[in-house]
């Protein structure tokens, strides 16, 4: 649904996409990570037809977006990262000028309104002024604005920043149900856990490149996990685990890429744990790993 | 494709109008002041310059000043359009450029015809303004209120903050109509102002207004074509101002 090549976007002496290559298929949700500066939100812009970039393709159910940007745009919903509504308008306002934009009549602008609303809990809010909401509802607003045409292809930038655990659990039912529907779906987030919740995959960006797709599972295999263990005494640990095993919170953690191995190890050291935890990796070790840069010489790891 | 344009102007139209009544405050003050001040200044202008063209110097000039004050509603739209970042959401629907800036345009054009026909329609109902030639005073004014449109819209893109925006207007309003010969006639004015007045886009309003009460259709044509070419210029630069964008990506 969404096909971008070999984008690039220099600003200046900064380059903000150097090589950028994404795929979302239909049904996909692509998570789409990376550290502040790694061209996710310049990405988002150049899909968006915000941002012009200065090579590179982007078409978006097979229409060229950087040729035929409006033709593009008319699959497209995006929710921008910064809140973009008429504070003086209500709810219902903002989400029928959005609904008339996407060519629904006065009367399925209303109806789709107030059903979406239902969906993201808004329902109560409709009539008020977005001025008066909390940050959480508009922020569940801004999304309802990119839902309500429900365009194939939607792009979701960093939705529940700031969101109670309510209004992301509300909005992230909505996104599954898109996906569910056939919608392709690219979304940025900083908080992982959502990724892993939405059963998304991956797409981690650094400096400007895309440096690893797949999904949760394939992307992980390989990180270390950790060994969590509680001990009656203070243990005597194989030496070559003692420079890695860390002490917090009345645990020993090691680093393990292996865990059973490591534990029949310490068994046979004699370390006896009254209490073990087997910590698998996860997303925040894969961002560490790739976008922070813990292994900065790692390759491209492209495992979709 | 014309009809799905014609529904996403009507939105934008609809809606922006719904902003506009939604806060009526500002509205409603371009409206009145104006009328207090051309009943307070007649006396004034009619002892200067007699009955019949101190009527229309108060009138015209009231109109022409409270009309480039009013360009604060203009510009205003547009730069709240820019700090709320709805102006780039806009930019990512299917919307077409020239559609949203009608859906911006259209609602305060109309109310800039309001003010303007409000303060005309005052002066020939109650200050004796003598209407003879409306088949070109309407097109003077229109002309005057896309001049004005033109110039708000760069104004709203070229501002970078609210009380730039007012400065701009409040300083740059009173001295263009003052320039321009609307506050006080230019003969009563020292030689390089009366040099310099074509410059201001209020001088070629007073001066079309003045044509169009005298029926005057050669001078109309001449001075409606410059206030077109000041829209054209500002519309132009507007349009650049705006395509340019704000989001995160172009402010680097």
């Amino acid at each position: 649904m969404l096909s971008a090549h070999a984008l690039v976007k220099r600003f200046g002496g900064t380059t903000a996409l150097d090589g950028f290559d994404l795929d979302v298929a239909r049904a996909e949700i692509t998570g789409l990570i990376g550290h502040n500066g790694a061209g996710k939100t310049t990405f988002v812009e150049v899909v968006a037809g915000l941002t012009r970039p200065d090579s590179g393709q982007v078409t978006i159910g097979g229409t060229d977006a950087l040729r035929t940007p409006r033709q593009a745009r008319r699959l497209l919903g995006v929710a921008p990262q910064e809140p973009a509504l008429y504070v003086s308008a209500t709810v219902r306002d903002n989400l029928c000028l959005f609904a008339g934009l996407a060519g629904l009549s006065r009367r399925d602008q209303r109806a789709r309104a107030t059903a979406l609303a239902a969906e993201l809990l808004l329902d109560e809010v409709l009539d008020r002024p977005i001025g008066l909401l909390s940050g959480g509802q508009r922020r569940r607003v801004q999304a309802a604005t990119a839902l309500i045409g429900e365009p194939p292809l939607l792009l979701l930038d960093e939705p529940t920043a700031g969101a109670d655990p309510q209004t992301r659990e509300a909005l992230l039912d909505a996104v599954r149900a898109r996906a569910t529907a056939g919608a392709a779906v690219l979304y940025t987030t900083h908080y992982l856990p959502e990724l892993a919740d939405l059963g998304a995959t991956l797409a981690v960006a650094r400096a400007g490149r895309v440096i690893a797709r797949g999904t949760q599972r394939e992307l992980t295999r390989g990180l270390p996990g950790e060994l969590r263990l509680r001990f009656e005494h203070p243990p005597v640990l194989p030496e070559r685990m003692r420079d890695t095993a860390v002490l917090a919170d009345g645990e020993v953690r090691i680093p393990s890429a292996d865990a059973p191995a490591d534990l029949a190890a310490l068994l046979a050291a004699g370390c006896l744990p009254t209490a073990v935890d087997i910590r698998r990796p996860d997303l925040d070790d894969l961002y560490r790993s790739l976008a922070i840069g813990d292994t900065p010489d790692q390759e491209p790891v492209h495992a979709a | 494709m014309p009809h799905e344009s014609a529904l996403r102007t009507h939105a934008l139209v609809r809606h922006n109008t719904m902003l506009i009544l939604r806060e009526p405050g500002p509205i409603a003050s371009r409206m009145i002041q104006p009328l207090v001040f051309v009943t307070l200044l007649r006396p004034l202008y009619e002892a200067a310059q007699g009955r019949i063209a101190g009527t229309e110097q108060a009138v015209f000039g009231t109109l022409v000043t409270f009309s480039l004050l009013a360009l604060s509603i203009v510009g205003g739209s547009i730069l709240t359009e820019r700090v709320q970042h709805t102006w780039e959401r806009l930019r990512t629907t299917t919307a077409h450029p020239l559609e949203i800036l009608a859906g911006k345009g259209l609602p305060v054009l109309g109310v800039m015809l309001g003010q303007q026909a409000l303060v005309i329609g005052f002066g020939a109902a109650v200050l004796g303004l003598p209407l003879d030639h409306l088949q070109l005073l309407g097109p003077a004014l229109l002309c005057w209120t896309l001049a004005l449109l033109g110039i708000g819209a760069a104004l709203g893109t070229l501002a970078r903050s609210q009380s730039e925006l007012s400065a701009a207007y409040d300083i740059g309003g009173m001295l263009l109509s003052s320039l321009g010969g609307a506050l006080v006639p230019l003969t009563a004015l020292p030689h390089w102002v009366r040099a310099v007045a074509p410059v201001s886009p209020g001088y070629w309003a007073v001066q079309s207004l003045h044509a169009a009460l005298a029926g005057d259709a050669g001078r109309c044509l001449i001075t409606d074509a410059v206030l077109l070419g000041f829209a054209l210029a500002a519309g132009l630069a507007a349009a650049l101002g705006l395509r340019r964008g704000s989001g995160r990506s172009a402010r680097m």
